[in-house]
């Protein structure tokens, strides 16, 4: 069976400073994406992304977003990563997580992900209920 | 010399010391596993005094003991130049010798001829200041024949935008004067914001001519091979690492004669962690 491949990539946002609350959505992000695959490649890197191109998952408390890319092209997008330092008014920077093929692989990443976050940071929580509220914040994961 | 793990990042400038424990706690987070903390030694600009050793000594890097369960921490000494009698003096250094990592740094044409051909150490690299070195076919062939590798620093090329470009040009004449062999990718980060993780930076590879497969490279076994020889160098002889997986059995071979003949094995056998033992009858057979 023939089928459109694409590539999904899990991207965590950086901000400069830790502490500093950052806020974006989807639409921002992909904003941004595609405003500097047009500044590194051009019209050729815009036409060959754009369809197909789409944030599927973007979480501001864990800061961790989902970018759906069409095989090939997906490229033109992981390989400027890294380049990008400002995203939308923050100062911030991406990492790649992880490049899967299908979406559900990316998931079980997540979770997995989160949940190494979660040992590493549950220790220095104190009281109980800020400890149950931030559960609820870094576990939570749907897919629209 | 220990085995090291990837990912690797073999320049990391030294600053004072908050700075630098911050960087390598990244570092860690972000998933590399060995680096160097890089001097740098101008020998272009001419001092007046004259000291039995030009070159600087290593600085003490005892404060990071406390990452040594984490990560390798090697030190590295880039030398930039002009003039070719910087060789002479390289010769009889003391100070050199306490450094894991060599790295040269040629600012003219005659510099670069020099760097790939006889120069005493183990990569070479360059700052987008001043990329009009014309990249030689041959002189890049002695280069890679000679164990030396290449430098791409990408921080440069996150600051800013001419830079950039002189980046990409250089390394993409890499890649039209030697199919990007013997590349490899470091930091060379001042600040925290400017590092990237190690998968990033792979994929940063395609930018500057690599491929898939080379971007990989670039941040790991490439890094491993440039150790090996940096340690091979420093004890002026072939070294490799052997590791055995499960146990280890000692088979007695019935062409042992054949072994003195292969010493040039040696050479191929630092790019495999695991010898294989069999490997000199396969490449007899081939020859």
């Amino acid at each position: 069976m023939v089928r459109v491949k694409n590539r999904y990539i899990v991207v965590q946002i950086v901000p400069e400073v830790d502490a500093g609350k950052i806020s974006f959505n989807d639409s921002v992000l992909s904003r941004c994406v595609m405003k500097n695959v047009g500044k590194y490649y051009g019209e050729f890197g815009i036409g060959s992304t754009e369809y197909g191109f789409r944030v599927k998952y973007c979480n501001d408390k864990t800061r961790i977003a989902v970018i759906r890319v069409r095989h090939r092209p997906h490229r033109f997008v992981t390989s400027i990563l890294p380049l990008i330092c400002v995203i939308g008014d923050h100062k911030a920077k991406f990492r790649t997580l992880y490049t899967g093929a299908t979406i559900m692989q990316c998931n079980k990443f997540i979770v997995k992900h989160q949940r190494d976050v979660l040992d590493k940071t549950i220790g220095t929580i104190d009281s109980a209920k800020e400890r149950s509220d931030f559960l609820k914040n870094i576990m939570e994961f749907s897919v629209d | 010399m220990e085995i090291t793990r990837g990912y690797y990042d073999l320049c990391i400038p030294f600053s004072d010391r908050s700075k630098l424990k911050t960087l390598v706690k990244e570092l860690i987070e972000l998933g590399y596993r060995t680096i160097a903390i890089e001097q740098t030694y101008d020998h272009s600009k001419k001092t007046g005094e004259k000291r039995a050793d030009i070159f600087p000594a290593p600085e003490d890097l005892s404060f990071l003991k406390e990452f040594e369960s984490k990560i390798k921490i090697f030190s590295r000494l880039t030398i930039i130049y002009t003039d070719v009698s910087v060789s002479h003096p390289m010769s009889k250094s003391v100070n050199l010798q306490k450094f894991h990592i060599i790295a040269g740094q040629p600012k003219n044409d005659t510099a670069w001829t020099h760097c790939c051909s006889t120069f005493a150490g183990d990569m070479i690299t360059f700052s987008p200041d001043d990329p009009k070195i014309f990249i030689n076919r041959k002189t890049y062939q002695v280069a890679i024949n000679r164990g030396l590798f290449f430098e791409i620093k990408y921080s440069e090329a996150i600051r800013n935008s001419s830079h950039r470009k002189d980046m990409i040009k250089v390394s993409h004449n890499y890649h039209s004067k030697g199919k990007s062999k013997g590349v490899l990718m470091s930091s060379g980060a001042t600040n925290v914001f400017e590092l990237r993780g190690p998968y990033d930076v792979a994929n940063l590879g395609l930018l500057f001519g690599l491929s898939e497969e080379q971007g990989k490279n670039a941040i790991g076994a490439n890094c491993r091979k440039l150790l090996l020889n940096a340690e091979s160098r420093r004890a002026g002889k072939t070294f490799f690492v052997m590791t055995a997986k499960g146990p280890i059995v000692f088979s007695s071979s019935e062409d042992e004669g054949s072994d003195d003949e292969d010493s040039a094995l040696e050479d191929d056998a630092m790019e495999g962690l695991e010898i294989d033992l069999q490997q000199p009858s396969k490449k007899k057979r081939f020859t």
